[in-house]
């Protein structure tokens, strides 16, 4: 029996119908009173439904096997696990967005507000930038508008949300999507059915992937 | 009753582990609990935690609390070429937590073998690692890789150093398509990017990963390295163990210290690797060794989130003395002391369904205790 951690939400019910597809379902999933653990008595799989931010910790951990998530929260988390499969959808892109005028002074510390603290101070080490990040938790594009932050650091899915107010992208600074990611002892107790699911999500993807072409 | 009862699982694990080490010969490494810092600063990508809890000594001096052990006992090391000196220790280290950034004081007990590390003593530490594993409960497995292949790899592709380290963790990560992109952005051919693929995605029984890995030895470094895991397994197969080894290859560990045969352990039920080794030849050339070095450590904070273990550790007493409810109780006490008189260890009970351990059986005739055939 596999633990699977999913996100909860509109990426978890797409990755749940991935692995259906490829004939890992579980009826607990189907009925309408969601539950957080869905096991299927006679299924493989047992499921998790956790919010996005944690599928990595529950898998370092060990409390899944394995599980889907998205690269950003990987990267902040810096998540001790296998990184088997990019998936290719939830994609996006981490960038760096300012208002339309504005203008950048070189002399103080570029104010960054973020969801990801430790992604945007790679991002500008990296471009050897002096910054103050502002940790914040939702409703980012309001910083610079109220003048907390000079800039903020966050995923752009559409550009949508920062147009409505005001911002736009200034740089980008990586790709996000979602990836398979295992637990590292999981892997030397359980590899054969990691590995067969693995093999049959990448089928899958590239099966869809061929339909869009 | 047993010595044993009073002490903790934890306690009986330690002392099991030191029986099972001492068995081999090794002895015991007397160390402090400070070290000057500069080791540590000198090393700092041997540490697997950066920071280091450091204060200043009577003479101005900056010291540390050991973070790691492996640099102590290098740097105390005498051992030349001549003959393997095998040494294990149990010792506190101080680390940051992964997690919560805290430093944590984490018992942990390890194997070094310092020398002439030849064949045989490689075989034996693999042994020593497998067997302190076996006391856990459940499956346990032991992952081999070779710095070797890796490191061949990266020399025959031309990748240059500052990208190694990128390199590495997406290798530990079995990142295979973010490593391939990183590659192809470097300028590594197409075959050599396949190769790496390959690499990473090689693990299983050593049989099923051998005759692969044969095929990605592209150079002398990566042959060798091949070779001597082929080696290894046929000796490790004489110990019957060999259910209990896997190659992988996504093992990585640093090149600055480590260049042969380095391993991590996994046992079923704790969700991150038990044990941690490797080769180190490197380390000792570094701090002035003419010597070759090959070592594990078990962490035992990691084991004891397991709970109870399955110990070979016996306490018996000297004399297991049974008697029957007819006997005269004044009798029997009588004749247990005339026994504890000689400084015996004696259990005297009246059933005879114990759990006790006893080098000798002992009935009650009615008079006095006599042995049992």
């Amino acid at each position: 029996m596999l633990n699977v951690a999913l996100p909860k939400g509109r990426l978890g019910d797409k990755v749940y119908n991935l692995f259906k597809e490829i004939g890992y379902d579980c009826r607990a999933m189907e009925d309408s009173d969601r539950k957080l653990v869905l096991r299927d008595p006679d299924g493989q799989v047992s499921y998790l439904l956790v919010k996005p931010s944690d599928v990595a910790i529950y898998v370092e951990h060990g409390a899944a096997d394995i599980g889907v998530v998205g690269k950003d929260v990987l990267l902040e988390g810096g998540n001790d696990v296998y990184e088997l499969l990019d998936l290719g959808f939830g994609k996006c892109r981490m960038a760096e967005a300012a208002p339309v005028d504005f203008q950048e002074n070189q002399q103080r510390p570029l104010r960054v507000a973020t969801k990801y603290p430790h992604i945007a101070k790679k991002f500008y080490n990296g471009i050897c930038r002096e910054i103050e990040v502002i940790k914040l938790n939702g409703s980012i594009e309001l910083a610079p508008i109220l003048g907390l932050s000079d800039v903020i650091v966050d995923i752009v899915e559409t550009g949508t949300t920062l147009k409505q107010n005001g911002l736009d992208v200034r740089r980008e600074i990586l790709p996000i999507s979602a990836r398979f990611i295992a637990n590292k002892a999981s892997m030397k107790f359980k590899e054969a059915q990691i590995r067969d699911i693995q093999a049959k999500l990448a089928a899958a993807i590239e099966e869809k992937a061929g339909e869009k072409k | 009753m047993s010595m044993m009862t009073f002490l903790s699982e934890q306690e009986k694990l330690v002392l099991a582990l030191r029986e099972l080490y001492q068995g081999h010969g090794c002895v015991r490494f007397p160390m402090r609990r400070f070290e000057e810092y500069d080791l540590y600063l000198e090393n700092k990508s041997f540490l697997t935690s950066k920071r280091v809890l450091s204060f200043t000594d009577g003479n101005g001096k900056l010291m540390a609390l050991k973070p790691d052990v492996t640099l102590s006992i290098v740097k105390h090391a005498s051992q030349g070429r001549e003959g393997v000196e095998k040494l294990y220790y149990i010792e506190s280290v101080y680390r940051q937590s992964a997690t919560d950034h805290e430093f944590k004081e984490i018992e942990q007990i390890g194997v070094e073998y310092l020398g002439n590390v030849d064949r045989y003593a490689t075989g034996e530490v693999i042994w020593l690692a497998l067997e302190s594993m076996s006391y856990c409960h459940g499956m346990y497995v032991l992952d081999i890789s070779h710095m070797g292949l890796v490191g061949g790899l990266m020399e025959e592709s031309g990748l240059a150093e500052e990208a190694h380290r990128e390199v590495f963790r997406l290798i530990s990560q079995k990142n295979a398509h973010e490593l391939r992109s990183l590659l192809l952005k470097k300028g590594v051919s197409e075959e050599n990017t396949k190769r790496f693929e390959t690499l990473l995605t090689l693990s299983g029984t050593p049989e099923e990963v051998l005759n692969k890995a044969a095929e990605l030895a592209c150079n002398e470094e990566s042959r060798r390295a091949v070779e001597e895991l082929t080696d290894l397994y046929g000796d490790l197969k004489a110990l019957d163990m060999q259910d209990h080894i896997r190659f992988d290859f996504s093992i990585t560990s640093d090149m600055e210290y480590y260049n042969g045969i380095v391993f991590r352990g996994y046992v079923s039920g704790a969700p991150r690797a038990v044990l941690s080794g490797g080769r180190y030849d490197r380390l000792m050339t570094k701090m002035g060794k003419d010597a070759d070095g090959i070592g594990f450590a078990l962490y035992l904070d990691e084991l004891n989130s397991l709970g109870q273990f399955m110990l070979p550790l016996k306490d018996p007493v000297d004399i297991l003395a049974t008697y029957s409810t007819q006997d005269d109780v004044a009798k029997v006490l009588a004749d247990a002391k005339r026994l504890r008189d000689f400084k015996l260890r004696v259990y005297v009970t009246s059933s005879e369904k114990v759990d006790v351990e006893a080098y000798r059986h002992y009935r009650f005739n009615g008079e006095r205790f006599v042995e049992v055939e």
